[in-house]
């Protein structure tokens, strides 16, 4: 009864919510009779109306750049999906920001903006049991380092200034034809900061794990390596 | 202890509450100071506010944040604490959520609390290869003879678990005509036979109550005169509103005059109770700020005092 009833309320308008369940005829006749009370409604209701706002918690400045037509449709889409229902929000924001990733235009400001909210969440997710690494390792020439897993680089289509500003109210910048490259670690202060231009080579370099010595070997200074890999943007791997 | 409650391994609740007094949520986003006054006696916690869920695969832990917590304990400086879950469901009949456990074993270990609560109801049912699934939203359990073995069983262990007394809280719910017993009944049989048998205790939500009796037509008076009484801890008033004709526990108001009606009409008939508890959600209660807090908290306090006098 309880996963009837369970499957009922999380998906009232798929087409055979109970398929699969041995339940016989006065059971089915008593559940079918309850999804059609104005209570099973309104617990229905009340439900989508927590996921969509567990949801849109989870992706507030994502979703202010959006019309609000769009907004409802994307929060209705993930709530029809199943989204929405667990209340734990870390788990259910990094979900959520990558289903609405794939769904906003590239480029955009608004796709610029849910990186920086993914990035954010994870980096603040690192830094929780964030300790700074041995840096000894460094000169370890077959050490291995990879991207760090709260880590990210996120490319801004206009000055992050501008975005910020767009947040809070002004009109939204141009698309720029140019990147800004913004770092998020979860040992960096401020969770984040603008990327230099080795640090940027070095990050795409590290989407596969690399030995120190092959980046040695292509050139890039020791200096970024060690930066990165103190705030957490780079890590040893295996 | 009766045969029954004996089958269920029930402890026996010879266990003591000192009475409080009034108590509020702890919520990081009030201002400190709220929890600083005299008007309160206690702080509710509820644990899962300081902390985050990690999986790994199918594994779920729920650990708690350091920096949360630490705050917490902070600005609710010396209050003693009671505990109100949110994620155990602890009727779910494939299963509760151990994962809450284990992080209340560590929030015991750094915080202990005079009792601890949960909803009687479920929230998740199971879904593909193992995984467990959240209905979204916390549903009444079916007042059978199954729900109360499920659920008594689970009361007793939790009850050994902590040390002190453990609650079920009577939940709001829009469904008439779920499946039910007939030597249950009703929710409130429900609630009676699990605390008997199991030597758990009940948290009277009072404005829970009042949404069904206005939903569901009934009489609160009446259904407080079938409740187990003298298993009643801690008392719950709250504000709600109405959506789609249905009166909900929305917790974004308010003390309802109904519900201090009913306040005053239980306290006086159990001695059991330790604490009455102004709720509200966390957004609604900046919202209503300090002010309206501290005038539900006052109007608490004098009925309390009136019941309780010395």
């Amino acid at each position: 009864m309880q996963l009837a009833l369970g499957r009922l309320i999380r998906a009232p308008t798929r087409e055979d919510p109970l398929g699969g369940l041995r339940l016989d005829t006065a059971e089915r006749a008593r559940l079918a009779a309850l999804a059609d009370s104005p209570g099973f409604r309104c617990t229905v209701k009340a439900q989508r109306s927590w996921c969509a706002g567990r949801a849109a918690k989870s992706a507030q400045l994502t979703l202010s750049l959006r019309p609000a037509e769009e907004r409802q449709r994307l929060l209705d889409d993930w709530v029809n999906s199943g989204g929405g229902t667990p209340s734990f929000f870390t788990a259910e924001a990094a979900a959520f920001l990558e289903f609405l990733a794939e769904r906003l235009p590239c480029p955009s400001h608004a796709l610029t903006v849910c990186r920086v909210e993914q990035a954010t969440l994870r980096a603040r997710d690192g830094a929780i049991r964030f300790a700074v690494p041995d840096r000894s390792w460094l000169d370890a020439p077959d050490r291995v380092l990879r991207a760090g897993r709260y880590a990210a680089l996120v490319p801004f289509r206009a000055a992050p200034h501008l975005l910020l500003a767009a947040l809070e109210g002004q009109p939204l910048p141009p698309i720029s034809p140019t990147i800004t490259p913004v770092l998020f670690g979860p040992g960096l202060p401020g969770l984040s900061r603008l990327a230099t231009g080795e640090e940027m080579a070095l990050w795409e370099r590290l989407r596969a794990p690399q030995a120190l010595s092959a980046l040695w070997r292509e050139g890039h200074p020791r200096e970024a390596i060690a930066t990165l890999v103190m705030a957490g943007v780079a890590e040893y791997g295996e | 202890m009766s045969d029954r409650s004996a089958a269920l391994g029930s402890i026996d609740s010879g266990m003591v509450v000192q009475p409080l007094g009034i108590g509020l949520p702890y919520f990081a986003s009030l201002p400190s100071e709220l929890y600083a006054r005299e008007l309160l006696n206690f702080v509710e916690i509820t644990p899962e506010t300081l902390c985050r869920e990690r999986r790994d695969g199918t594994r779920v832990a729920i650990e708690l944040l350091p920096d949360k917590l630490e705050r917490a304990r902070q600005v609710c400086g010396a209050l003693p604490v009671a505990v109100h879950g949110v994620e155990l469901s602890i009727g779910s009949a494939h299963g509760w959520n151990a994962a809450y456990l284990e992080m209340l074993d560590a929030f015991q270990a750094y915080w202990p609390f005079r009792w601890h609560s949960e909803h009687l109801g479920f929230q998740t049912i199971p879904g593909e290869g193992g995984a467990t699934l959240n209905v979204g939203i916390p549903l009444p359990q079916p007042a059978t003879e199954e729900s109360v073995r499920i659920v008594g069983e689970r009361s007793t262990a939790i009850q050994r678990r902590y040390g002190v007394p453990f609650l079920l809280e009577n939940a709001a719910h829009y469904l008439a005509d779920l499946p039910a017993d007939p030597e249950i009944g009703d929710e409130i049989g429900l609630m009676r036979e699990i605390t008997e048998r199991s030597g758990c205790f009940q948290l009277l939500d009072l404005h829970n109550l009042h949404c069904n009796a206005v939903n569901h037509h009934i009489d609160p008076f009446d259904a407080i005169g079938r409740m187990p009484l003298s298993r009643v801890v801690e008392i719950h008033v709250a504000g709600g509103s109405w959506h789609d004709g249905f009166l909900m526990d929305a917790h974004d108001g308010r003390v309802p005059e109904r519900v201090w009606d009913l306040l005053e009409y239980t306290l006086p008939l159990t001695q059991s109770v330790a604490g009455v508890v102004f709720e509200m959600l966390d957004e609604h209660a900046v919202r209503l700020g300090v002010q309206a807090i501290t005038e539900e908290l006052i109007r608490a306090r004098d009925i309390w005092r009136s019941c309780r006098p010395g």
